[in-house]
């Protein structure tokens, strides 16, 4: 079944084209990571399918309706940013019972064991938290309110390590008890792969891939060697990166690779290993202008 | 328990674990084996990633389902896994050694007699 959907989507700030015909299906209740460059379009995305930024062109589609402007979509979609905004004078104790009256399927003790657990004082303003505990307290908020669909756009900015991994831990759990679909935004795919089953990577404004993260792991393989053989290897193949250090070349290929065939470059000293999801991540969205490196060239 | 580091998929290790489990008589015969969902809570993984694992063991029959009650172990699992190892893992790490040992220049009379002085130390030191 199909949560989102969007259709040839697009996005103009004036002249700026910040989504460019975004074509995506998000599956129910599974849990989706969107990962991509600064400024590709990710958080205009996650604001569309919220209801927050209204499509220039295209069809978006929420549990079958058009959430810009919707009550139905409003009431089950929540989205978590660093930007969240309280009422001024209004305590933690005060926005959590706040919640509880809004939010029909809100967990109030575990809001209230989790704020415990992460050191909030109730009687606390929101806007004078710190970067790491408001995000925090605004994580909390997108667990405990089991909205059938969660966005959470950053959630992590500001926290510290520690915290990073209670908060994966406890949407992990949270989320095997009461499964619901959950969009995640983050620079550090490689801290959340592993809690992810699908992955959607934004490039200029289009999904470039959208899968599950075990085919993003074992879609390419890297190869080590000499740079003729890799060539003649890598031959009819996609080759989505290479570079050369010392007498060495690793070229990063498309997985289509035989265990024959990998027998015989081993052979002839090819080093091939299996690529992790996040290079793959990297290496599908490098820059096609060069790399940091041909800037000081 | 997982290495976690990348290089392997996350459910081929869980399946090799699950493996594991079932040569050393963790998982016994016809025992239940852990739901996609504890594994996911145990290995802090998604559980769609935990039943992929799962599915690989269902598919070479190590492990079935029983409809409405969970996965349980083969009543020959053990014995698939012990044969399936002996051919594959020995094989790959004798590979590994023979690579090793040519690269060093060890002949074939002195790789064996030093794996027969490690066999010996080794029983030695448990005895």
């Amino acid at each position: 079944m199909t949560a989102v959907e969007l259709m040839n989507v697009t996005k103009k700030y004036h002249k700026h084209l910040a989504l460019n015909g975004l074509d995506v299906n998000i599956k129910k209740d599974v849990m989706t990571g969107v990962i991509g460059r600064n400024g590709v379009g990710k958080t205009t995305m996650m604001k569309m399918i919220a209801g927050f930024v209204q499509e220039t062109s295209g069809t978006i589609r929420v549990f079958g309706e058009s959430p810009f402007n919707n009550l139905t979509v409003s009431a089950n979609v929540l989205f978590v940013d660093d930007a969240m905004q309280f009422a001024q004078t209004m305590s933690l104790h005060d926005i959590l019972k706040e919640c509880k009256r809004f939010y029909p399927n809100w967990d109030h003790a575990l809001a209230d064991r989790l704020v415990q657990y992460f050191g909030f004082h109730l009687d606390a303003r929101h806007r004078y938290l710190s970067k790491g505990k408001k995000n925090t307290f605004n994580a909390i908020i997108g667990i405990a309110a089991r909205c059938a669909l969660t966005l959470f756009d950053e959630p992590i900015t500001g926290m510290d390590a520690g915290v990073r991994k209670d908060f994966y831990r406890a949407l992990l759990k949270d989320y095997i008890a009461h499964p619901r679909t959950i969009l995640l935004s983050s620079h550090h795919f490689e801290e959340m792969e592993d809690l992810l089953e699908d992955v959607l990577i934004i490039q200029n404004g289009k999904a470039h891939f959208h899968g599950s993260v075990t085919e993003l792991q074992e879609m390419l393989i890297s190869l080590k060697g000499n740079g003729e053989i890799l060539a003649s290897a890598a031959a009819g193949k996609t080759v989505v990166y290479q570079q050369k250090s010392g007498p060495y070349t690793e070229w990063l290929v498309e997985n289509t690779f035989t265990a024959a065939e990998l027998d015989r470059l081993k052979s002839k000293r090819v080093i091939a290993t299996p690529v992790s999801a996040n290079s793959a991540y990297l290496a599908l969205t490098e820059q096609r202008t060069g790399g940091i490196d041909d800037v000081f060239a | 328990m997982l290495e976690m580091d990348g290089s392997k998929p996350i459910y081929v290790q869980i399946a090799e674990w699950l493996e594991k489990e079932i040569i050393d008589e963790t998982l016994k015969s016809d025992e239940k084996v852990y739901s996609q969902y504890q594994l996911a809570d145990l290995f802090n993984i998604n559980p769609a990633t935990a039943g992929k694992g799962l599915t690989l063991l269902i598919d070479a029959e190590i492990i079935y389902k029983r409809r409405g009650l969970g996965t349980f172990v083969a009543s020959d699992a053990r014995e698939k896994l012990l044969a399936k190892r002996k051919v594959h893992t020995l094989h790959r790490l004798i590979e590994e050694l023979l690579d090793e040992a040519e690269l060093l220049g060890i002949d074939e009379q002195h790789l064996l007699s030093k794996i027969r002085a490690t066999r010996n130390k080794r029983e030695g030191d448990l005895r």
